[in-house]
């Protein structure tokens, strides 16, 4: 009766920069129709009503990404047959969507899911419209709700990292994802999205088309001098800067999860399976930290080391948590972000964990691994940690 | 002539015409600005338009974020378009004024003139800002249409913040042009304008740079120290606090050392010629390139070395052996005595009865000045109140040189001066022979100044428009007490001019307003204008009344004191006669509760307001808080979800002090609301502004009904703001006194600690408001700031 869940696709759009980026004026769940559709064009026999639900992970559902965005998303892609939900688990909502999607098949709910998540920075504010928190944490606990650099500025003053090693690792963020883009890395897994813009120049009416099909966020020349130069923006003499902070984004990434009969009827054959997952929480002020509970739990679950993980994808929420991160379970910088990360690259919120577990699976084949990990710290005071094996 | 202007064109955008772009854009006009072309620009840039306009868009930035800001509100830079004279010279066929502004060559400036005299419309009115090049040479060769419409306007940097515009008309300019821009320049742009004649260096650089090079040369003869006389010639005698050598070191010695020469050069029949030779201490600088604050040593130099305060130590050259040494002030008897005296006329009298060497270089600097100016008429000025005009704004003198002149009595220093061998102008000695003793006089509150054309006294022009409170002192007040006297300006309107310490709001100011009200009504009046024409309209309330109480634990006394300071704000709204406020410099704390609590606001443009209550521990008691409130609910859409980032705003407000720098900024922050507020350009006209809307509101005026329709959020607002302190603190923004303080900001605005939001009147925001004002009045922290500020003069963060 209990089948396995199998991941037989994923897709993402590039990343765009929030605020004044490529997608600053489209709508996310545009973005979304979009990768899904051509998930199903890639998936040969796959008729969208066979699709169970979409789930669609989300870290401000309000506003455009407000009305149950997960319905809307499916009806418009895949026709009034597929059902969807929204899922909010903050930044680690991409990775939640794939284990719930997981464990429904697992489960015997359902055979064919299709999990992921999207973000618009630019179109939703950080804290949402309406930031009404309750009195009762505001009088007493205000650190269940202190703004996320300030965590990081927390973390960075418990743990010891410093100005210049959080300078230090964004370089080699940027670094790494400039080699990655050069070398036509992300090319598979971005599906290209055709933007049109409408604008007002000279008091008459513009249009314009043009295909997006590279994440924007990476600055070429970005040295340590000129990180070095950057003001802390949440703290008075703090450490955390815009230059060591992920950047803003707008992005939608989905992937495809199966059960065995389905995939074998199909006639298809798995990239990889979740062999794990958990999310584990921490003190509020020390969101950053999250990771370092949640990444133990994960490997106990699937019966593994540390030193059986071969690649791990970090979200770099900010430079600071990740370095603490990385001192306090020791891990091996070698494997970690080896295309850059979340500071280059960029973080959209809610599309984050699917988008980092598409890139990491994708890298394994290229590495010919077998273990990898997607992690994240998580607003609120949380960490997951997502441990896939690979079988293509 | 009714001339219109909106669109005006500045050619050259260098650091003066850039600033006179910010302050047209300021005064609401639409600016083209314009630049050279990059003289590096690369052929691939050659093509690109912002290329093109690198030198105009890079002046804009700079501007943008320099200090003192240039704008009255960054905002207003989308009024300037920047462009290049290659591409856009033509687009000034669309302005109603060109200003040229480029560089001080005579040969340069003509060639622009040419070009737009080919481009302009006819009638359009071309000027130029230069500081030396005679005018008229800068007209020749022009068309009639052209040179009827041409003339000098003479900014002073930085444009925003020097009052005065000179006004240069050449023979062939219409009367009509000198007319309406002496109106446009005061009324619209703000500023003191001067009619001047095509002169040297016209009339204020022209008397105050004589002013200094005959100080500089007094100095050496005297064998004083230079920051000895910069303590003389400060604010001791009604000057800034630069003194003389300070601002040579600010103008740069470059600068001076030009001036000074090409006044020797061009004023060759001045009879006081001598006091522009250079002394040699200032050819010492020059040929070091010690040019002063530019180039980080001058007059004085500052070292990285701090005193005990933590200040950095500043050396002083001495005159004679041109080495820099530790500052040392002598102990002059004339400085003790000048200080112990407030008022200016007293201390230049005082002035003239000391003996020491301080006394005899000011006096025997003011009787070279006196004899200097009398023979400058009329070869600069047909009246001397313009060159005292001139100075005032100009300078930032307290007075102009015939002001001070009748301060310290006309016949005697004219006798005094002769005696030191200056020759005295004919036409004073004339004036005071024929029982005028005066430059300047009052008559039924009209101020007159002597007109040595006619040999009478007229009225000084524009005296309705400029409300000069000195001019009524003559007059029998309405009311007083020891803080404020009440005038009758005419027309059934009454000011109320505060005359505290730095106008501190204490109990006389607080009865003060009180008695004027209920006197306007009970006898008849049609309003009130509450205004003065200090620097400063108000710091705020008297603290040391607040410490004493709140030191002796006088929790009933201190109880009623703010109710007393509510109920006055309250009054303001709520009377049967219109109460209008006319602000200008600091208006803090209890002065920016009052003028929300006004009918309206004539606010001048340079008034900087702000509640800065937090500085000292405590929040806005006076109906601020409340006030806040009020217009928060009245802003806010209560089905909307824009509620809480304004709230978070309004809260961040008080919470961290903000102080408006100009009234434009005040209407972003909330101070001031555009439904009843406005902005005076010209800060001599803001009490003037203030009688006409009394009038024009007197006029079917309804007392106002006591609001019982707040909507406050309370702990859904409450919330946000609290997390909204938590993360200031966090972030080593504020201490935790702050936030305890920040706190109770917090609890006023959402109107306490309700589960759901509601309406509430007034008088329970104020209640809570004063509550909260009380309990910060017992904390230790609270008492250690105000005695801070007390003893300081600036606030101390604990």
């Amino acid at each position: 009766m209990s089948q396995e869940a199998y991941i037989t696709g994923g897709l993402r759009t590039a990343v765009g920069k929030a605020g004044k980026g490529v997608f600053k004026g489209t709508r996310p769940d545009d973005l979304a129709i979009e990768v899904i559709q051509q998930l199903i064009k890639n998936t040969p026999g796959l008729d969208p009503s066979m699709v169970d639900d979409v789930i669609v992970g989300c870290a401000n559902p309000e506003g455009e990404q407000g009305l149950q965005i997960g319905r809307l998303i499916a009806v418009r892609a895949l026709g009034k047959d597929v059902p969807g939900m929204t899922v909010n688990r903050y930044c680690a909502s991409g990775l939640e969507t794939i284990s719930i999607a997981v464990a429904k098949i697992r489960a015997g709910m359902g055979e064919c899911y299709i999990a992921g998540g999207i973000e618009s920075m630019s179109q939703i504010p950080m804290t949402g419209y309406k930031l009404a928190p309750n009195y009762n944490i505001a009088a007493n606990t205000p650190d269940y709700l202190v703004g996320m650099g300030l965590t990081a500025e927390a973390v960075a003053k418990k743990y010891g990292i410093t100005r210049e090693a959080s300078d230090a690792f964004s370089l080699r963020s940027h670094q790494l994802a400039a080699a990655a883009i050069d070398g036509g890395r992300f090319k598979a897994e971005i599906v290209p999205f055709t933007v049109k813009e409408v604008w007002v120049e000279n008091d008459k009416r513009r249009e314009r088309e043009f295909v997006v099909d590279t994440d924007e966020g990476v600055r070429r020349d970005t040295s340590l001098e000129g990180l070095s130069k950057l003001r802390p923006v949440f703290a008075q003499g703090g450490i955390v800067t815009a230059g060591n902070s992920s950047q803003t984004s707008d992005a939608a990434a989905f992937v495809l999860v199966m059960s065995e009969n389905f995939m074998k009827n199909l006639g298809l054959t798995p990239i990889a399976r979740l062999a794990a997952c958990s999310v584990a929480g921490v003190e509020p002020l020390y969101m950053g930290i999250g990771p370092v509970k949640a990444i133990p739990k994960a490997l106990k679950q699937a019966g593994l080391t540390l030193n059986d993980i071969q690649q791990i994808e970090l979200n770099e929420a900010f430079a600071a948590q990740s370095l603490a991160v990385v001192q306090e379970l020791g891990i091996n910088p070698d494997i970690l972000n080896v295309n850059g990360g979340a500071i280059a690259l960029g973080h959209p919120l809610g599309c984050s964990g699917t988008k980092l577990s598409i890139q990491l699976l994708n890298e394994m084949r290229r590495r010919d691994q077998r273990y990898g990990m997607v992690t994240a710290c998580v607003g609120g005071g949380q960490g997951i940690a997502g441990i896939f094996e690979r079988l293509n | 002539m009714l001339k219109r202007i909106h669109k005006v064109a500045v050619l050259g955008s260098g650091l003066m015409g850039t600033g006179i772009a910010a302050h047209l854009a300021g005064c609401g006009l639409e600016v083209l600005m314009l630049d050279i072309l990059p003289p590096d620009l690369s052929e691939a840039d050659a093509k690109k338009p912002a290329a093109r306009n690198r030198i105009g868009n890079n002046a804009l930035q700079t501007a943008l974020k320099a200090k003192p800001a240039p704008f009255f509100d960054n905002n207003f830079a989308s009024r300037i378009t920047v462009g290049n004279f290659e591409d856009d010279l033509s687009k000034i066929a669309d302005a109603d004024w060109i200003v040229e502004v480029v560089v001080e060559r005579l040969d340069v400036k003509k060639q622009v003139f040419e070009k737009i005299d080919k481009l302009r419309r006819k009638g359009t009115l071309v000027t130029s800002n230069t500081s030396g090049i005679p005018i008229h040479l800068m007209a020749e060769g022009r068309s009639e249409d052209f040179r009827a419409h041409f003339c000098g306007t003479h900014f002073f940097n930085p444009a925003r913040y020097m009052r005065l515009l000179e006004i240069i008309p050449t023979a062939d300019t219409s009367a009509e042009v000198v007319d309406f821009f002496m109106h446009f320049g005061d009324k619209i742009l703000g500023k003191q304008t001067v009619l001047c004649k095509d002169t040297p260096a016209f009339i204020a650089n022209r008397v105050g740079v004589y002013a200094m090079a005959k100080i500089f040369q007094l100095t050496h003869e005297l064998g004083l120290g230079i920051d000895t006389v910069d303590a003389l010639t400060g604010p001791a005698i009604g000057r800034p606090k630069t003194g003389t050598f300070r601002l040579a070191d600010l103008v740069g010695m470059d600068t001076a050392v030009h001036v000074i020469n090409g006044m020797r050069e061009n004023c060759p029949n001045d009879e006081q010629i001598g006091a522009f030779d250079v002394p040699k201490y200032l050819k010492f600088l020059i040929d070091n390139k010690f040019y002063g604050n530019k180039s980080g040593k001058g007059f004085y130099q500052k070292t990285a070395e701090k005193d005990a305060k933590g200040r950095p130590v500043v050396l002083a050259l001495n005159l004679e052996t041109l080495e820099y040494g530790v500052s040392q002030k002598e102990k002059l008897p004339v400085l003790d005595t000048l200080k112990q005296i407030d008022e200016l006329p007293q201390r230049i009298r005082a002035v003239f009865k000391s003996t020491d060497k301080g006394a005899e270089l000011l006096q025997r600097s003011f009787l070279g000045l006196f004899a200097y100016v009398s023979n400058r008429v009329p070869e600069i000025s047909d009246t001397p109140y313009a060159i005292d005009d001139a100075l005032r704004a100009g300078f930032a003198w307290d007075a102009g040189p015939f002001e001070y002149w009748d301060m310290a009595g006309v016949q005697a220093c004219t006798e005094a001066a002769e005696a030191r061998g200056e020759t005295i102008a004919p036409w004073v000695k004339e004036m005071v022979a024929s029982g005028h003793t005066t430059f300047y006089r009052s008559q039924n509150g009209v101020r007159q100044y002597y007109d040595p054309r006619t040999k009478t006294y007229q009225n000084l022009p524009g005296g309705a428009d400029f409300i000069v409170l000195n001019a009524y002192r003559e007059q029998k007040p309405v009311y007083e007490n020891s803080e404020v006297v009440l005038h009758d300006i005419g027309d059934g309107v009454l000011c109320l001019e505060f005359r505290s310490k730095m106008n501190a709001i204490g109990e006389g100011i607080l009865r003060g307003i009180n008695d004027s009200i209920q006197i306007a009504e009970e006898q008849g009046w049609k309003g009130l204008v509450i205004g003065n024409n200090a620097q400063h309209f108000t710091v705020g309330a008297n603290l040391m009344m607040i410490a004493m109480m709140a030191y002796q634990q006088e929790w009933d006394e201190l109880n009623q004191a703010i109710s007393i300071f509510q109920n006055t704000s309250m009054r303001l709204r709520y009377s049967s006669v219109p109460v209008v406020m006319a602000t200008q410099g600091y208006v803090f704390g209890g002065g920016c509760e009052f003028s929300m609590h006004a009918d309206a606001v004539m606010a001048a443009a340079e008034s900087y307001i702000g509640l800065v209550e937090v500085g000292v521990g405590l929040i806005p008691g006076g109906g601020g808080t409340k006030e806040f409130a009020v217009r928060l609910s009245d802003e806010i859409s209560r089905e909307g979800d824009v509620q809480i980032p304004r709230l978070i705003d309004r809260f961040k407000t008080i919470a961290t002090a903000q102080v408006a720098t100009s009234a434009h900024e005040a209407f972003n922050f909330g101070y001031l609301k555009h439904e009843k507020d406005h902005v005076v350009p010209n800060t001599a006209r803001n009490i003037a502004e203030a009688k006409s809307k009394v009038l024009e509101l007197a006029d079917g005026y309804v007392q106002p009904i006591q609001r019982k329709d707040v909507y406050v959020l309370g702990r859904t607002g409450l919330g946000a703001l609290y997390i909204a302190a938590h993360t200031l603190q966090l972030g080593n923004y504020a201490s935790e006194h702050d936030i305890k303080i920040a706190k109770k900001v917090a609890y006023v605005l959402c109107g306490g600690d309700l589960t759901s939001g509601q309406t509430v009147s007034e008088q329970y925001l104020l209640d809570i408001e004063r509550e909260a004002f009380l309990s910060l009045c017992g904390e230790q922290k609270t008492l250690e700031r105000i005695q801070f500020m007390l003893e300081n003069g600036k606030p101390l963060r604990n």
